[in-house]
């Protein structure tokens, strides 16, 4: 019943960019259970958590050509944790050396009526799939094994089926502006689990 | 085997047994500190480890004899008497603390008294019973924990107190049981009868299983739409009762076999878990409120007291916990407010339910 | 959370708000209550730049973006009779993001800001609510914390708010009507304050502004 410790207005939004560094790869089904254990030994010491997980991917058109894009995410199999929200920016392309792609990332939690939240605001659902998988970590890089699966009935999550016959695989890590060294890291790592799975970066603009 | 003679020859052995063990010690002593001495100085290599290895030998001789000496005496010594005329509660009277858990001098005491009130009872059915009433008085005594309770597992009771707790009950029950029951009986058979017939050493109404004490509550559970009961059993055999009340408060209620130990009230929104995600029936509640209610469910299971029939107290201990639906709807019967000091009307009258101010009940 | 009542005091004849909320204030800590720290609810706006969606013809909306140093890692976005969206702190680095399709009206920002108090177990929030440098009104925010379902102890609050408020005691809020029985969400008191300092942000200056 205390007052709460901060007794003037709380800082409204960081000015502080956070970046977000991406590798990926995919295995295809029978390699997985390999892939698997290798990370195991790999990475912390924890049980590899297990997720499903709903995606909805937003669209905002405006005057500019590019719309601007939303993702939302919510868990399937765990009650009571909030709903993501994730904006991702342009890539930057900056040296070809750098060995990851970067983005500008910004991750918001929220509460359950955030689809309902996007529709008032103008949004549009362009697509949505579930993706199933495992989440390992090691210090502040995230590895996700994850297979996608396509959603026959809009809005129904029950009536899925596998978008292929592989498992994507993705190193990703968030870091502020500025720290280019953690794409060494992740170099590092991702050499560590070749031939298993090769992770690199691919230029998202390149896919059609 | 716990005769005299067995005794004195247990005792000899027995001293020669602690020698034996001293003997062992010193000997496996002088070996680990020849191995820590390594070998002497002599001329050649060959003669000093030639001395090494025998001094060696020697000592791990000794200890072997040693050993099976300490063998043979423990032979002898044989095992303690199984026939334990005090059976586990004689294990408490070798307790080396004695002074600062004199435990089995107060079971002792519980014990004695225990007994005399028993024969007191037989003494009162022969003479009673002919229309003469022999007032007496069971005094629940009602254990309350000093602020603020450690988390002690076992309730914080010691096995003394327990005993004398079951006893007075047991007391209790009996001498309900004789207000009871119609002056005018002046048959002497009734009384020879029962004279005769020793009553049990153990209250029936205590010792039920786990399973009848779970069908009383899902009993009382479907008994209201509005309460659900949720019974867990995380500390041993005493049941934990959660209450959930509609969206206005939780309770939380302890229980010993079917009688109700001690409650805890507190709001809807508030944690009932400690950090390890077990109930938590120690913290009170963060209003002033339900601080207040707890304070009257207590009052509660004082007055509600039945102890032949301890699922009738508990159904009525509900029905009265159910009164606090309206806990912030009802104002107070007597004054007509809602607010007194900034707190609703918390006291419910035991018969008649109606909503008082704790300031406004006579 | 608490069930909540927000509402509005008018400035005493002849007095300045800064009087009217001592006067306030001093008649709550004759009641009993205790100071607690301070508090501060703030309410940005953005609407919709024109031609989104396609549809010249639809009118922009209004979004309002709220914080409050009772929850300080939260962030509410909410439109009128709209739903209303709890988020932490990035969703204001969100916004920036979103400049060319929501342009902040910087000028309509209105906060209010005040003192706690602490009786039984009640929580009395009095507020003073500025636009920019002018003091415009007074907010009073009245939590009764152990109860969750808002009806149940309407009649409850409206008595403790008779006793300092007096006359002006405000009626059920409207939230509360579409509440039924669901239990009480931070979400409702923000509602509250958006339709009370959008209220104030309408009405006229008050006379003697500039003090705070």
């Amino acid at each position: 019943m205390e007052a709460p410790p901060v007794t003037v207005m709380p800082v409204t939004g960081g000015t502080i960019n956070m970046m977000e560094y991406l590798l990926q790869g995919s295995v295809l089904d029978q390699s997985l259970e390999s892939l698997l254990h290798r990370l195991r030994g790999l990475c912390d010491n924890m049980e590899p958590e297990a997720f499903v997980d709903h995606e909805m991917m937003f669209l905002l058109k405006g005057q500019q050509a590019s719309p601007f894009v939303l993702k939302a995410r919510r868990s399937i199999d765990k009650a009571g944790i909030p709903w993501h929200l994730r904006y991702l920016g342009q890539p930057e392309m900056g040296d070809k050396n750098r060995h990851a792609l970067v983005r500008n990332c910004v991750d918001i939690a929220t509460s359950d009526n955030l689809t309902e939240f996007l529709l008032e605001m103008g949004f549009r659902m362009d697509h949505e799939f579930v993706a199933k998988g495992h989440i390992f970590r090691k210090g502040i890089m995230k590895v996700v094994v994850c297979k996608i699966f396509r959603i026959l009935i809009p809005g129904n999550t029950d009536n899925i089926e596998p978008l292929s016959l592989s498992y994507l695989v993705e190193l990703s890590m968030v870091a502020p502006a500025g720290q280019d060294t953690v794409s060494d890291e992740m170099r590092s790592f991702a050499e560590q689990l070749k031939p298993l799975v090769h992770l690199e970066k691919i230029d998202p603009k390149r896919l059609t | 085997m716990a005769d005299v003679m067995n005794v004195g020859v247990n005792l000899e052995a027995f001293s020669q047994a602690i020698n034996a063990i001293q003997a062992l010690r010193s000997s496996v002593t002088r070996v680990f500190d020849c191995l820590k001495d390594g070998m002497k100085n002599k001329r050649t290599l060959e003669s000093r480890e030639k001395a090494f290895i025998a001094e060696f030998q020697d000592n791990l001789h000794s200890v072997n004899r040693d050993l099976n000496e300490l063998e043979r005496l423990s032979h002898l010594v044989g095992k303690p008497s199984e026939n334990h005329p005090l059976h586990n509660s004689g294990l408490l009277s070798l307790d080396p603390v004695q002074d600062k858990t004199p435990l089995y001098s107060q079971l002792l005491q519980a014990y004695k008294w225990s007994n005399k009130a028993a024969s007191q009872q037989m003494v009162e059915e022969d003479v009673g019973t002919m229309g003469r009433r022999r007032r007496f008085r069971p005094e629940r005594e009602v254990w309350r924990p000093e602020e603020p309770e450690p988390k002690s597992p076992a309730e914080g009771m010691d096995m003394a107190e327990m005993d004398t707790m079951i006893q007075l009950q047991y007391h209790a029950g009996l001498a309900s049981g004789l207000l009871n029951q119609q002056s005018l009986k002046r048959s002497a058979n009734q009384m020879g009868v029962s004279a005769k017939r020793r009553p049990k050493a153990q209250p029936t109404t205590l010792v039920l299983p786990p399973q009848y004490v779970d069908d009383v509550i899902s009993r009382i559970d479907r008994m209201f739409p509005e309460m659900t009961i949720h019974l867990s059993r995380p500390n041993g055999s005493s049941a934990m009762l959660l209450v959930t009340l509609g969206k206005v408060l939780k309770v939380i209620v302890v229980m010993r076999s079917l009688f109700i130990d001690r409650t805890i009230v507190k709001g809807y929104n508030e944690n009932i878990y400690t950090e390890d995600g077990k109930l938590d029936i120690w913290s009170k509640s963060n209003y002033q409120v339900f601080q207040k209610v707890t304070d009257h469910a207590t009052t509660a299971l004082l007055h509600y007291q039945l102890p032949q029939m301890p699922d009738v107290v508990v159904r009525s201990f509900m029905t009265w916990l159910r009164s606090y639906i309206r806990l912030f709807q009802a104002p107070c019967q007597r004054c007509g407010k809602f607010l007194q000091d900034g707190l609703p009307p918390t006291w419910r009258d035991f018969r008649t339910l109606e909503a008082f101010h704790d300031t406004c009940r006579q | 959370m608490g069930v909540t009542c927000v509402s509005q005091i008018p400035v005493a004849e002849g007095k300045s708000v800064q009087q009217t909320v001592e006067m306030l204030t001093r008649k709550l800590e004759l009641l009993g209550a205790e100071k607690q720290g301070t508090f501060c609810v703030d309410c940005e706006t953005y609407h919709t730049a024109t031609t989104t969606m396609g549809n010249p013809a639809q009118p922009g909306k209004l979004m309002y973006v709220m914080h409050s140093s009772e929850y300080p890692l939260s962030c509410f976005a909410l439109f009128e009779n709209g739903p209303c969206l709890i988020t932490d702190t990035n969703f204001d680095v969100l916004m920036m993001k979103l400049k060319g399709f929501f342009q902040n009206a910087k000028a309509n920002k209105i906060e209010s800001r005040g003192t706690r108090y602490q009786f039984c177990d009640f929580l009395v929030k009095i507020g003073t609510v500025t636009m920019g440098p002018s003091a415009r009104g007074i907010s009073v925010e009245v939590e009764y914390c152990p109860c969750v379902v808002a009806n149940d102890c309407w009649n409850l609050m409206m008595e403790f708010m008779q006793s300092f408020m007096g006359s002006h005691t405000p009626g059920i809020p409207s939230v509360f009507g579409s509440k039924h029985d669901s239990v009480y969400s931070p979400a409702d008191t923000m509602i509250q304050y958006m339709e009370l300092l959008n209220k104030i942000r309408k009405q006229q200056q008050v006379s003697s502004t500039g003090m705070r």
